[in-house]
């Protein structure tokens, strides 16, 4: 008995702080999004006020066009980042991967935006598009692109794109990361065995890197998605949702109910149906590459 | 032996998490933002936490020694934000126990319905004394004021003042501010051409945050529109307000003003006016005592005008005062009296406004000599606060703020136009009004 009790025993204080930071306050979240909590918190203290209200509050955020607008611009966000995050990664990483002078110096350089906290990075790249003293402006000037400085946080579309280059500055080196830990443990054997089928470069890199790396890849990008999804810090800092509310995504949206508003019920089911979203990205990717993977 | 001492650690350390979550009295920590006047030995020493927003976070602290001094048995810990961030906080605070709990917020007047409505500070009209209610200022309690209850101690009178640098203007061939915009926009570009400044003559915040809803404010008051007529529908979108939007959008188009204004807040256009970059700006009372400090590039060279009009229209500043309320969370409400008394008092008022350049909410300090010799801007502030616009004070008023930042930005960007981004404000204030 004490024998099988003794386990359990070990387990119980990681299972009292999982239960205490995760699993409570997820339930909880769940169940204010299912009453009717705003800024009459004391509700909370009387049962007897928790007016449930179902799925109501599921159903003004699929109602609300603030939401789809902002969904849409999180997809834009994230596809845009993470793509050109993964397609710049692996050609760093693949770069990374042959042998030549001061290789080691270069792979330690590149991790270092990534080593960067979000903040400082915002504030960096904030600095760098400011319209009167900014690097980038004085530089798309310089070169002609621009007629005379242009403000590159002034307007939605812009904005948007602006950020998605800070978050791809700062978050390719971890996809280069992932992917050059992987390639360097591929078998040497069946690149030498397409070599001597004279399968080109290109081929090789296709038939043979590419598939074995699947499993790296599907961790690179399932993680990146989901943080490319929850993206918040960045644009707080850089653009506050503005301007004219052009860089609101998902999680602004969530904070600004609950926070700002004091919508609390509105909010969290607001959160839950991100999650939702963050889930169906992680079942599509793991159906597609464990099936390449088999 | 090891085990259980592990396991005992474990439990305690997160049976400290949740008591912590608990709610418990905070008598016992140690942290201070007050210096550190010894409390009388053998008596209960009460703590009370104060959250204020930056503007005066200095001033409150030297204040609080003062307050020591006077009750040694009174700890005041004080925390201090951003002002953008103040809002978030408290109401996230508002909701908590323990140590995220606090028993002094700073209100801005904006806030006075939602907070009132929802209980989340308390009146405390019964202990305003005789001589509070007659010597403030009838504005500065009616920002504090809602359904015939008064909610906190005013600390200053604010409103958007506007600023000039008066040697600039000089260098430029101008003895005067500009009275009307056209004359601000005449003398910008006069500024710019002669090489007064080195690019636009004055930056403004049109960032997405509240700073913004105020300056929109002075814009509209001084166009000659309101927020609001007396059937509570709003007026904001008629033609005085989109004259008042669309000069707003031209400056930025045509180089008036800054076209990063859009990036920056109420606090970061002061910078540049500090360091000599500009020549004008609109802001809080407490530029003046920023202005006026040590590290300033144009100390002594600066004046305040009246916010420029057009013709006909009233020369009106945006109001944006603060006052400290009470929580109903507070263990230590007598305490918590004590210290927003204090601060509220005339002799503390008039230091805050030799020392930092606020405005007091007392009617006799606006002719005491000592004020009036020390604070050059007292005069000409005064005669703004005689034409001032208020932004509405509703229930939801963060909602109808946002919503209206981002029409306002829509039309700045070139989105909409001014008509159609201000008709989508105020069908959205409808609404909001609507469902209450």
């Amino acid at each position: 008995m004490i024998r099988k009790l003794k386990p359990a025993a070990f387990l119980l204080p990681s299972f009292i702080v999982i239960l205490g930071v995760i699993l409570f306050p997820l339930a909880y979240a769940l169940f204010i999004s299912f009453i009717n909590l705003t800024k009459n918190v004391h509700k909370l203290d009387n049962p007897k006020l928790w007016d449930y209200v179902g799925f109501e509050n599921f159903g003004k955020v699929l109602g609300d066009d603030a939401f789809w607008q902002a969904l849409g611009r999180t997809f834009y966000f994230t596809f845009t980042s993470v793509g050109l995050e993964f397609i710049i990664g692996m050609a760093f990483a693949l770069i990374l991967n042959e042998k030549f002078k001061g290789r080691g110096f270069v792979r330690g350089f590149m991790l270092i935006p990534w080593a960067f906290p979000t903040i400082v990075n915002a504030v960096l790249w904030k600095w760098l598009y400011d319209a009167d003293h900014g690097t980038i402006t004085m530089l798309l000037d310089w070169i002609g692109l621009t007629d005379g400085p242009v403000n590159l946080l002034g307007s939605s579309f812009s904005a948007m794109n602006a950020i998605i280059v800070a978050d791809v500055w700062k978050n390719t080196a971890f996809v280069s990361l992932i992917l050059l830990a992987a390639m360097q443990s591929l078998p040497k054997e069946a690149y030498e065995a397409g070599m001597i089928d004279g399968a080109s470069a290109v081929r090789r890199f296709f038939s043979i890197t590419l598939p074995l790396l699947s499993p790296a890849i599907l961790v690179a990008l399932v993680m990146r998605t989901m943080e490319a999804f929850k993206v918040f810090d960045i644009i707080y800092i850089m653009t506050g949702g503005g301007p004219a509310g052009g860089t609101q995504v998902l999680s602004f949206l969530t904070y600004q109910s609950s926070m700002m508003f004091g919508k609390f019920s509105y909010g969290s089911a607001l959160a839950f149906v991100m999650s939702f979203f963050i889930v169906i990205f992680a079942f599509i990717y793991i159906k597609i590459f464990y099936k390449r993977a088999d | 032996m090891k085990k259980i001492a592990i396991g005992a650690m474990a439990t305690c350390l997160v049976g400290g998490l949740l008591t912590a979550c608990g709610g418990n009295d905070t008598t016992d920590n140690a942290a201070s933002g007050a210096s550190g006047s010894a409390p009388a030995s053998g008596s209960e020493v009460e703590t009370i936490r104060v959250l204020s927003s930056d503007d005066f976070a200095g001033f409150r602290e030297s204040a609080i020694a003062e307050f020591n001094a006077k009750y040694p048995n009174i700890k005041v810990e004080l925390e201090h934000v951003a002002y953008d961030q103040l809002h978030d906080k408290e109401l996230a605070s508002f909701n908590a126990s323990g140590n995220a709990a606090y028993d002094v917020v700073d209100v801005d007047e904006i806030w006075t319905s939602e907070y009132a409505n929802a209980g989340f500070i308390l009146p405390v009209t019964d202990r305003y004394t005789d001589e509070m209610k007659k010597g403030i200022l009838p504005a500065s309690l009616q920002i504090a004021s809602l359904d015939n209850e008064i909610y906190g101690v005013p600390m200053f009178n604010d409103v958007v003042f506007f600023y000039y640098n008066q040697e600039m203007l000089q260098k430029a061939g101008y003895d005067h501010p500009p009275a009307t915009w056209d004359e601000f926009t005449e003398m910008s570009k006069a500024l710019q051409e002669k090489k007064v400044t080195a690019g636009a003559a004055s930056a403004w915040g049109f960032s997405a945050n509240e700073g913004l809803v105020a300056y929109f404010a002075e814009f509209l008051g001084s166009h000659g529109g309101s927020f609001f007529n007396e059937a509570g529908e709003p007026t904001f979108n008629d033609e005085k307000g989109v004259q008042a939007l669309q000069y707003m959008k031209d400056s930025l188009d045509n180089g008036t003003i800054d076209k990063a204004s859009i990036n920056y807040n109420d606090r970061q256009v002061l910078d540049a006016f500090k360091n000599g970059k500009t020549a004008f700006v609109a802001g809080w009372s407490f530029y003046w005592g920023e202005l006026n400090a040590a590290d300033s590039k144009v100390k002594d060279k600066i004046r305040v005008g009246l916010v420029p009009a057009v013709d006909g229209a009233p020369h009106t500043a945006a109001t944006g005062s603060m006052y400290l309320a009470i929580t109903p969370q507070s263990k230590h409400e007598e305490a918590a009296w004590k210290f927003i008394e204090f601060l509220g008092s005339k002799e503390m008022q008039k230091k805050q406004s030799l020392e930092a350049g606020a405005l007091p909410i007392w009617k006799d300090l606006y002719s005491d000599a000592d004020l009036q010799a020390n604070y050059g801007a007292l005069t000409d502030m005064a005669k703004q606060l005689e034409s001032v616009i208020s932004r509405p004070s509703l229930d939801g008023y963060n909602e109808f703020s946002k919503a209206l930042q981002i029409d306002i930005q829509a039309a700045l960007t070139g989105k909409e136009s001014a008509k159609a981004a201000l008709d989508d404000a105020a069908a959205q204030a409808k609404e909001l009004i609507a469902n209450g």
